[in-house]
Formats: structure tokens, sequence, C-alpha cells
């Protein structure tokens, strides 16, 4: 009885420091493997107005994920995330009928990011822009 | 507990699980006299699997082309969250399983436990010996520093004292005449993903080998009831009365990894620049040899027997000679006898023999 006592506490010593040791081996190496933050991108971009010609649209990167800059033939400007809402998937801009296609399933969305047919469930989100003195700032 | 039982039971319905662990594991029966010289293969397979989990994580970050590998080093060493400790584990890791493996060998060098029946225990673990050196040689390019740059060279140079041969050798070796962005190509590759199947089969088979002809008697201490191996049928070692493996000498090996462990882990956080020269921080340059270029310590001796020898084909038979010699030596040393000190001649040798190995390393580390 005694030696199965004795026997039960290391048993549950040995099983406590191999906890220990597993816990102190997967740490570092979660870390070592986590996605890396501050390595997204600028939170701000900056344009210039004859970047765009009217009816075209700019894609470029913003905070880690595709976004797109359109200006239409009214010369209205829009930042819009590029990410399809449907299963993410980037939209394409389709010069000729001034809209979004997104080539994954067919979603199509407005030159200001409205959903106007298709599957996808949300407009496009927006991102804040400004333009001021032949500049256009994004975020 | 009581679900982890019938889990066990229901698996082992299927297969017989507790019919292998009383074969395996409990049933398995060790010599009475086994010493803890026998635990240092478990400790060697549980560096190799490090080895395989640091080498993995390394991959992540690792770029193999010369343009960027020096970087990506660096950016795991000083800026990647314990990049230092992944990539150190690996370095002193590799250093540790040669030595590792020195001593694993001078245990069943001593006890003479190479000798017939296992005369093929000891081919499979010397092509062990050479593989991991293989698996050295070629990991050390990879940070492409000059240290790997420089010490690449003049490696895969001696090749060319092989009559005939030897410049189309270190041609192939390099995929160039120099070692260049070519080179880098092919030892990544033999790096990650030959070597390591190769050796993982050796082991394998060193293991098959050691399973099909049983543990040796260690020559010392109390022996069990004699009874010679004789060479006229094939019969497994069994060691009746012995102490099982489990849990009995898991035990023993736990140990060992432990202090294992601690001696390791001392080097990797503080020691950790014992394995780097200055060069090894200073990116590769095919236009600049530094000056003191010397490689890995277990290469020393093999360096100076290359330096001290006029004519280099004489230096590298010898090393070929003396490797081939020790790698037949189970057919060569061919006495019944294991105990050491019964075998004045082979003690001598074998001591003379480390001697001469440590006194050309010293040698060639301060020349
Ligand atoms: S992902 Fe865009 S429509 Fe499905």
């Amino acid at each position: 009885m005694e030696n199965d006592g004795r026997r039960k506490f290391l048993g549950v010593c040995l099983a406590g420091a191999t906890t220990v040791a597993v816990a102190a081996a997967a740490y570092p190496v979660l870390q070592y493997l986590a996605p890396r933050s501050g390595a997204q991108g600028a939170d701000k971009l900056v344009f210039a107005t004859t970047d765009i010609p009217e009816g075209e649209a700019k894609f470029f990167e913003y905070a880690g994920a595709a976004a797109v800059l359109v200006k239409t033939k009214s010369g209205n400007i829009a930042a819009l995330s590029a990410v399809c809402t449907h299963l993410g998937c980037i939209v394409q801009w389709e010069k000729d009928k001034q809209d979004f296609i997104c080539p994954c399933h067919g979603g199509l969305y407005s030159a200001e990011g409205a959903v106007t047919g298709g599957p996808p469930p949300k407009p496009l989100a927006k991102i804040p822009v400004s333009v001021a003195e032949g500049k256009i700032t994004v975020g | 507990m009581a679900l982890l039982k019938r889990v066990y039971d229901w698996i082992d319905l299927r297969i017989g699980a507790r019919e292998i662990v009383k074969k395996e594991l409990t049933g398995y029966l060790l010599p009475r006299n086994i010493n803890e010289w026998y635990s240092l293969g478990s400790v060697l397979m549980v560096i190799f699997a490090l080895q395989v989990l640091t080498g993995m994580l390394l991959m992540v970050y690792y770029v193999p082309d010369a343009e960027k590998a020096f970087r990506s080093v660096t950016f795991v060493m000083n800026e990647l969250p314990y990049g230092w400790l992944i990539r150190l584990c690996h370095a002193v890791g590799s250093n540790m399983m040669v030595a590792v493996l020195i001593l694993h060998m001078l245990s069943t060098l001593m006890m003479g436990s190479y000798k017939s029946p296992r005369e093929l225990n000891w081919v499979s673990g010397f092509t062990l010996f050479a593989l991991v050196q293989g698996i050295s040689l070629t990991g050390y390019l990879l940070p492409w520093s000059q240290l790997s740059f420089w010490a690449t060279t003049v490696a895969t140079n001696s090749a060319n004292a092989i009559p005939v041969v030897g410049p189309y050798l270190v041609e192939f070796l390099r995929g160039g005449k120099l070692v260049g962005p070519p080179t880098l190509g092919r030892f990544f590759a033999v790096h990650v993903a030959v070597l390591p199947v190769v050796i993982a089969a050796v082991i394998g088979a060193h293991l098959f080998l050691l399973k099909r002809t049983g543990i040796s008697t260690p020559p010392f201490g109390s022996l069990e009831t004699k009874k010679p191996w004789r060479p006229d049928s094939y019969s497994y070692q069994h060691h009746p009365g012995g102490i099982p493996f489990f849990p009995n000498y898991a035990l023993q090996d736990l140990t060992s990894i432990c202090v294992y462990f601690a001696i390791f882990l001392a080097v990797v956080f503080f020691l950790p620049n014992m394995l780097f020269t200055p060069d090894a921080f200073v990116p590769a340059n095919a236009f600049k040899t530094p000056a003191h270029i010397k490689p890995e310590w277990y290469f020393l001796a093999n360096y100076q027997t290359l330096k001290i020898f006029p004519s280099e084909l004489l230096g590298l038979s010898i090393q070929a000679a003396a490797m081939t010699f020790l790698a037949l030596l189970p057919f060569i040393d061919r006495s019944p006898e294991r105990h050491p000190l019964k075998r004045p001649v082979f003690l001598a040798c074998a001591i003379g023999g480390i001697l001469l190995w440590i006194g050309l390393s010293v040698w060639g580390h301060f020349s």
C-alpha cells in the first residue's frame, strides 16, 4: 500500500514535470510560428490624382489586404476593399461596364461597392478616402 | 481513467496491444549487469528527432537562395521571437549528435559489443556515423556565411587529391568549378530531403538488427551463465532472469536523456557562441577568403592530417584506410574476448588511436 502511494506520487511528479517541459517547449515554438504583427504595411497611403485616369481602377495593398481605388466616369473617387464578401476572392474592374465582377462565383458590385448581382451577401467594405490639392489620401 | 482503459481495451482487442507491450516492453528482458552506456542509443534517437523537428521549423523561414540565405538566417536569429532558440538548438544539436555518436561508438568498442554475432550492428552504426557527418557538412553551408562558404570550399577541395576522377568529383560536388549558388541548391536538397530519410532508414535497420540478435551482455560485473554464441545456427540472445526494459531500463534511458538535455541546454543558453567564429556573422564573399578558416571540431583531425602530409593523396589515403579499418573492425578483431582489460593489445591500440585523434584535433585547432 505504502509502495503504491509512493509510486502514485512519483507518477504525478513525473507527469507534472513533463507537462511543464512540454509547455516550456511549445511556447517558444508557437511564438516563432505566430504571424508577424506590425508587418501589415502602412495604414495611410497617398496617390497623385493623375495616377488613375477617369473610368479606371487601381489595385493596391492596404493594411495587409487587397484594396482598390476607382474613379468613375463622372469623376467620383471611392476606395474599397477588393476582397469579395462571398468567399474572399479578389474582385476585378470591368472598365466597359463600370462595375466589379468577382471571377469565383460571378458576384457583381457597382463602382460604389454595392451588390448588384450574384451570391455576395454584403457590399464591399469602404475605406476612408480624401482628395485635396491633387493628392488622394487613403486611410 | 476508466475511459482510457476502455479505449486501450478496444485497441487491444483488435491488435493485441497488451501482447506487444508484454513482448517488447515489460517482458523484454535485459542483462542484469546492463550499464548506463547502453542508454546512449536512446539519447541519439531523441537528438535525431529534435534535429528533424527544429529543422522543419527552420525551413519555415529559411530561403535556400544564395542572395537571400544569409539574410533569412539573420532574420531568424535577430527578429523572429525565439528564432535564436530554434536555430541554436539545431546548430548545437548537430554538434552534440556527433559527440554522443562518438561516445556510443567508444562504448561498444570498449565492451567489444561489435564482435560476433553483432558485426552488422557495428557496420550499420558506422554507416550512420558517416551519414551524420555528411548531414553536418551539408548543413554547414546553408547559412551562406563566410565560414560556411570557405569551410565548404576547403572540404570539397580535398576530393581533388583522388587520382583520375578527383577534379571531376570536386566539380560534381559543387555543381560548378567553384562553390556558388548551385552548390547551395544541391547541399540544401541533400541536407533536408535525402540524408534525413536515409538516416531514418538506417536507424530502422540498426534497430531491426538489434532486435533480431538481442542485446549483448556487458563484459563487466556479475555475468549471467555464459553461453557463448556459436556460428552454426541463428539464435536470439535471451537474458533469462534479466531486468525488464519497461519500467526499469526505460527509467535509465530517461535519466540519460535528462542529463543530455542539461548539458545541451547549458551550451544553448550559456555558451551560444562557442560554435561560431566571427566569420559566421559575415555573408559569404566569393572574392575574399578569410584568414583562419577551420572546419568544425570533429573534422579537425582530418584537416590536420591533410595538412601534415606533403602529398594530399597520401593524407587522404591514410584517412580512407583508417576509416575502412574502423568500419571493418569486427572482421579484423575476431577473438571472442570482450573484457577490455583482457585485450591488452586492443586496449593499447584503442587508447593510442583516441590520443592520436585528440592530438591531431588539438594540433589542427592551434595550427
Ligand atoms: S467569392 Fe466572390 S462571388 Fe464567391
